[in-house]
Order: structure tokens, then sequence, then C-alpha cells
């Protein structure tokens, strides 16, 4: 992690005379401050400020920079973000400035009446002037600082390596910042702005790029990918190709090689309690239990049934008595003798009784008398069962006739059921003599006919299918990648067919006369619409049956045979539910694969993110293109020291690359030498501490009179020397 | 407000010694917004002065578009994309990227467009 936060308070603010100046290098990404000479600044915090509402007084309070995320919690920020001063590389907000500004000289322990320093503060090449102008305006009144000074970061950068020896006095700087890319040439220790060269991307974009590409492969976690997250997945994994293509092909292909620079990042996820199958004695204690539950039941069904048994016979017993005694009872006091035991008759007595036999012979599980050799005797003896029918009518009393009526039903029904009966009969013994002769076919000749069932068995199974597809019609012809289904698509064949009569019926009668209903076809609309379309129902049973006599019949004889899910059964595709697989550990892993070159590779081809601005290697043949001397010797001391500094010069690889780049573009033969920032991210503030830091920088330096006297186009060309 | 807040001064204290307009008196509650200009705003403005064209500024020291042949690659894989979908406008690698491509929702589709600025806005 090169880039740390430090924002603790300082408390030697006192001890630093007022010509002692304060250095600010405002970055678009990073702010940092401290004081001239030192080598460290003293407070570093991400140049941004929040401003949520605190959840339980709900105030409105300011947060500037990066703190610990636990502590947000108390805070509503779904309102607002986190708000940057800039615009691009240029400060435009100077409210927020004025929130950072305040947040940075407290935190460097500032307590006097005002800001008593001289004032060094970076701003980015050839800031407009109404920019500049706006940040000297801000502290001067509301800071009330001594004296200010603008410079150049990457300049700033530039000075403090060449004092360590790292480059020349000629040379190029490249800077790929947070939203900019700059090219400085520098002749004689100094930047000439008139070679300058911007291309609008930095470390924004590459985060971004890479935060889009993931939140794209992995939709489901979307949320993990943070700001911050990104932000650290970038600078820990991301590098830049030697040879984009190459690399991509050889990821492309697979292989040990794009395994190892693959990275994974295994999110948190817990394995789902596995359902451990259980041990022998488990299994032995439930099947004893279910044995007990078991065994009690059954004795329980037992003592259940002998009891029901007793009773019966007890019933039965009962019944045989009062039938012998009515038996020996005179026929005059039969009537008394049965108002006693609630009986109207002995016909009744007689009817329980039987029926009190049967339920005891139920009991005890004895069969029962014969279905069919009870319908045999009800046959034999059908003149005796109705033996009213052939009487004719004239001879019966009323009763009679209605009993006679009777009779003739329960014969109708009885020879019906009787039919019905030969009919299966017969049609089972069609079946049997069916299959006899497949089988005989079968023996004759079993390849064929297995060929033959199968064909027959995709025939069947495609006129069905055809037939349920027409019917509901979901989403066939569906190949549009919008992957939306319309209105159309949602509604079965008889739904489109009715709403399809209704629009025309409708359209038809938007003009002219209505005259629906004056002939009578225009009726038959609504049996139409009534309609489902079932009409072709039988057919489609008919083939259904046949189809599952096929495959029963083909798995019987074809072991590979595996029937297609079955057609009866099934929905539309649309409506079943899918299929949920348990989530696995891979589910939790975002591969970092080709992304970890790609995304800085913008720098060096802005186009992949559709800006149309040249890279890295080329911006130095335009940078040294646009300088006014078209000197050889001059463009040869400028790439023998190419030198990089900025956030995004820290990706692995970008030197070589750059390296190689510039050796395309520049004339063969050319000295070319990249180097990379003693610290790429902290060199600009070291450098303009250092500058701060000489007896002569007041003379760079302008006051507040300065300020309003010498008027606006003299700011615009202020600009400091950088070699005291 | 919590203790733990109070103690890591997370917030930004309203009134600073060391100032000489404090902030709730340059933008007082209440009041409309302070309208900054944007960026184009400024850079508008700047073309108005009429500055000499020689000298440098933050417009013309902006690097123009690349002399290269345009880079294609793959919108989904990052692979070297030889085929282009005239349907969705992607650019794929091979045929497997666009069978994928053909099942995106299109809400995806103008997703990886709008990575190359490349989608359609509707306005």
């Amino acid at each position: 992690m090169p880039f740390i936060s430090k924002i603790q308070r300082q408390t030697d603010y006192n001890r630093f005379p007022p010509s002692t100046p304060i250095v600010i290098d405002n970055g678009a990404s990073y702010f940092r401050i401290g004081w001239a000479g030192e080598t460290e600044p003293r407070v570093i915090f991400r140049n941004i400020v929040q401003r949520p509402r605190h959840k339980s007084t709900g105030e409105t309070v300011t947060i500037v920079g990066d703190h610990d995320p636990a502590l947000l919690k108390y805070f509503d920020c779904t309102r607002s973000g986190p708000r940057s001063a800039f615009d691009s590389n240029v400060v435009f907000q100077f409210e927020i400035m004025e929130y950072v500004l305040d947040f940075a000289f407290d935190r460097l322990g500032a307590n006097g009446s005002r800001i008593d320093h001289p004032i060094l503060i970076t701003e980015c090449v050839c800031n407009p002037v109404h920019s500049r102008s706006k940040m000297a305006e801000l502290l001067f009144e509301t800071y009330g600082v001594r004296s200010v000074a603008f410079g150049v970061d990457a300049v700033f950068s530039y000075k403090y390596n060449q004092l360590h020896g790292i480059c020349e006095k000629d040379g190029l700087a490249i800077c790929p910042g947070f939203t900019t890319t700059h090219v400085i040439p520098f002749v004689d220790g100094e930047p000439v702005y008139k070679g300058c060269c911007r291309s609008n991307i930095g470390g924004y974009h590459i985060t971004d790029y890479l935060k889009q590409l993931l939140s794209l492969k992995y939709p489901h976690h979307m949320a993990r990918f943070t700001w911050e997250k990104v932000e650290d997945l970038k600078m820990e994994h991301c590098y830049i190709a030697p040879d984009y293509a190459l690399e991509a092909q050889l990821f492309q292909k697979g292989g040990k090689e794009a395994e190892y620079k693959t990275r994974c990042w295994q999110l948190p996820w817990v394995p789902l309690p596995t359902e451990e199958p259980p041990s022998e004695a488990e299994i032995a204690r439930k099947a004893a239990i279910r044995e007990r539950q078991g065994q009690r039941l059954r004795e329980m069904a037992e003592a259940k049934r002998s009891s029901r048994i007793n009773e019966l016979e007890n019933q039965l017993q009962g019944l045989e008595f009062l039938l012998q005694q009515l038996g020996q009872v005179q026929e005059e006091d039969i009537q008394s003798f049965l108002s006693e035991t609630g009986y109207g008759s002995k016909l009744e007595i007689e009817l329980t009784l039987t029926k009190v036999t049967q339920s005891l012979r139920k009991a005890k599980g004895e069969p029962k008398p014969d279905q069919a050799e009870n319908e045999e005797k009800a046959d034999s003896c059908t003149s005796d069962k109705y033996p009213l029918i052939n009487v004719p009518d004239n001879m019966l009393t009323p009763e009679q006739l209605k009993e006679k009526k009777r009779q003739i039903f329960l014969k109708i029904t009885t020879e019906g059921r009787q039919r019905a009966k030969q009919k299966r009969v017969e049609e089972e013994l069609e079946r049997e003599r069916k299959t006899q002769q497949d089988e005989e076919r079968r023996l004759e000749n079993p390849q064929l006919y297995l060929e033959q069932m199968h064909t027959k068995y995709k025939e069947l199974y495609e006129k069905v299918e055809q037939r349920k597809r027409l019917k509901t019609n979901g989403g066939h012809t569906n190949g549009s990648s919008s992957g939306g289904v319309g209105r159309g698509e949602r509604l079965n064949a008889a739904q489109r067919e009715r709403m399809r009569l209704l629009t025309t019926a409708a359209f038809d009668r938007g003009k002219g006369e209505d005259t629906f209903g004056a002939k009578d076809e225009d009726w038959q609309l609504y049996k139409l619409m009534g309609k489902d379309n079932d009409d072709d129902d039988d057919g489609a049973d008919e083939d259904e049956a046949e189809l599952a006599r096929v495959s029963s019949r083909l798995q019987e004889i074809d072991p590979t045979f595996v029937p297609k899910p079955e057609p009866t059964a099934s929905q539309p595709a649309a409506t079943e539910v899918p299929h949920v697989r348990p989530l696995t550990k891979e589910d939790f892993q975002i591969v970092l694969g080709v992304e970890r070159f790609r995304c800085p590779e913008i720098l060096f081809h802005p186009n992949l993110v559709g800006i149309d601005q040249v890279g890295l290697d080329e911006m130095t043949g335009v940078s040294i293109r646009r300088l006014p001397s078209k000197d050889k010797a001059l463009a040869n001391r400028l790439t023998s020291s190419v030198f990089m500094t900025g956030g995004c010069s820290l990706f692995p690889g970008i030197n070589e690359r750059l390296e190689a780049g510039i050796r395309m573009l520049q004339p063969c033969g050319s000295p070319i030498k990249v180097v990379r920032a003693l610290d790429p991210v902290l060199d600009a503030w070291r450098g303009a501490s250092l500058y701060a830091a000489n007896s002569r920088f007041h003379q760079q330096t302008f006051s507040r009179s300065d300020y309003y006297e010498k008027g606006e186009d003299w700011l615009r060309q202020y600009q400091v020397r950088y070699t005291l | 407000m919590e203790a733990e807040v109070i103690k890591a001064e997370l917030v930004l204290p309203t009134h600073m010694s060391f100032k000489r307009i404090q902030m709730y008196e340059k933008y007082p509650k209440g009041q409309s917004k302070v309208r900054w200009k944007q960026l184009k705003q400024i850079l508008q403005a700047e073309i108005c002065q009429n500055y000499s064209p020689d000298e440098p500024n933050y417009v013309n020291i902006e690097s123009p578009p690349s002399m290269q042949p345009c880079k294609r690659i793959c919108d989904i894989t990052g692979f070297e994309a030889p085929y282009h979908d005239p349907r969705t406008n992607l650019r794929y690698a091979n045929a497997d990227v666009f069978k994928l491509v053909r099942s995106l929702p299109n809400e995806y589709v103008q997703r990886y467009l709008a990575l190359r600025k490349a989608a359609v806005v509707l306005r």
C-alpha cells in the first residue's frame, strides 16, 4: 500500500516562526501538508469531503478525508457520497477546498488568529487563471496567509530526483497521475510548458475500469467492489504487460503460465453444513424405535379388531336368540314382543342379522363372496330378480308399477356394467394379441425391431411436443439478445387467438356504422372466442398413450434407452423452476486474469476506454515535437533521461514497456533511458519542501497586495523559477 | 455525538480560530448554494480571453488523438477481437464469447459499450 493516511493532530505548530513556509501538495487523490525543510509531510489524507447526516441528532456534519469506516456507522451516508474539489485536475469547487484546508490546518495544529506563514501549494500544469485566482483569494482572505507560491507537483518531483542524481538537467518528466497524465520536457533544469502534453487518463480511470469490469463479470458480488477495495486490488495485482497482444494470447491459450499469473480473491464463504450419513448405531436405533412403534400400532389394531369381533358376535348371538324367541312367540303377540326389542318386524331383524354376519366376516378377514360370482348369480336369476319387468302395466297396482320402474333401471345399469366389462376383457385380449405379435416380430429380427421402435418413439415424441408447443408457444422463437419476454410470448396459443379475434372485431367495428349483430354469422364470433383450443385433444391423448406404451416397451427391451423428459408432465420451459445448484467455494472467488494487465493498458491506449488521445509512449514523441528548438542532440538528451513519477508509475513493468514504446517511435540509435522516481508518490511534496526551504524562496512568492495590485493578467503569467 | 466519534475527531469543527471568515458566515444556512463554474465553463472563459496561441494554456497542451491504429480488444474477455457483432456492436474474440454476447441482457450490453463510450445514449 503506497498510500497511507496520516491524520494525527500535530502539537508543535507554535515552534515554527512565521517565516517558515507551509508546503501543500494538493493532488486530486491525496492532500499532503507539512513544513518546509522537513522530509515527510505531517498530514496526509484523501482529498475528499463527505457531508452525511448524523443518525441520532439529524444534523449535517462535515467529514474530510478518509477515516476508520467503522465510525461511519453513526452517519447516514446514503444521501451524499464523497465529493472532491477537482474537476479533472483543476480545483473548481472552492467550498469543498475550504473544508479540506480547514481540516489540514487544524490537523497541522494551527491555533492563532490567522495562518501567518508563506504557503507553497501545487497546482496542475497551466492551471486556468480562474482557478488560480480563486485559490489565492481563498488563502489570503479567509486564512490571512503571508504570501503564496504556486508550483507544479511533477516538476518538484523531477527537481528532487535531479538533486539525487536520478535524472539529468535535460529530460522528460512523465507523470501519470490520478485523473490526468502529463509529459513535461526539461531544458537546463527548467520545465518548458510549451512542449507540455496532457492526456486525460489516470489512476482514476484504471480503478473505474477494473471496478466496472469486475461488476460485470461478477454481478452477484457487485456490492463487494467498493472504490477502496478495487483501488487496493489495482495496486496489489495490476501490472503492465510487455506486449499486450502476446500476454492476452498467453491467457487465451491457457496453460501453466497463465494459471500462474491468475490471481484469485476468495470472498468469505462458509460451506453449508453437509448432511453426514448417519452411523450404524444411529440407523439401528432408529429402526428399533420404528419397530417398537409399529409393534404398538399393530397391537392396538389387533385389540380393536378383537373387541369388535367380540361385540359383533355378542350382537349376533343376541339376534339369533331373538329370532329363536320370535319363533316361539304367538303370531298375534309378535307386535308387542318386537316393540320391546326396538325392531319393527321379523324382516328387519333378519336384515340386521345378515349385515352383522357380513361385518363379522369382514372383521375376521374372511374373503368377501366373489363379486363376479355374485354377478353370475345375478345373471342367472335375472328373471327372479326382476319379476315385474315382463308383466304388462295394466295388471299392476301403482306400487307395483313403481317397483317395476326401479327394476327396469336396475336391469339397465347392470347390463351396462356387464357390457363395459366385456369390452375391457376384449381389449385386454387385443392388447395381449398385439404384444404377442410384437414379441414375434422382435424375435424374428431384434435389430430391425429396435430401430423401428426408436423411430416410432421419436416421431411420436416430436408430434406430442409439437402439439404442446403450438398450444403454449413460449419463447421458442426468441433469439434476440435482449432476453425480454414480450406480451405476445407470454400468452398461449388459445389466448392469443382470442386476442386476435377481439382486436379484429374491434377494428372492423371501429369505422363507419356499427352493424355488428345484423348478420347471424357475427354471433359466431363469441363461440370462437369462448372456445378453448381443446378440439384436437382426443388425438393428443391417443398419441400420448401410445408414446407412453412405446417408451415403456423400449425400456423393457433396450437397457440403454432413456426416455426424454415426461412430455405430459412438463410445463412450458419458462415457468419451470430452475434447478438450484448448491453454492460452492468457487462461486465466491473473484478471479483476476486478463484484467490484471487489461486495466493499466489504458495508460498506453486510452482509446480502450473511449478517450481518443495518445498514450504514454506516444506522448513523449508529441512532447518533443512541440518543443520550439528542433535540435536532434536535445531530443537525444531528453530521451536519455525519461523520468517517471506519480502514483500510476508504480505499476510493475511500466519502465520496460515505456522504453520499448519510445524506442519504436524515436529514430534508430537514439539513446533511451527510463528511470523511476525514488518515491513516485511523495517526492513531489519532498521537492516542494526542499524548494520552500531555500533562502531565495521568498522571491518567488507573492503577497496579498501583489495579488490585488498586479491584476489577473499578471497572475496568469505568474510562474516560479524552479532553479534557485 | 458518540464518544468514539468525538475521540477520533471525525467531524470537522464549524468554528476555526485561524480563519478570518468562518464557513457559516460565508455560506449561511438556507441560502442558495454557490454555483461553481465547471471546468468546461472555466475553459470557455479562458478561450474568450483571446490569448496568443503560442503561449501554452490548459486547452492547447492537451494531447492529440493517437496516430497508431486503434487497438480492438474483446469487450468481454480482453483478448484480441477479430470479430464484431453487428446486433450488439460488441467486439468478441471467438465463438464461445459470441454465444455469451448473444445471451447477454441488453442492460449489460449497454454497460459494456459504455466502458468504451460507445453506448447508445437516449436523451
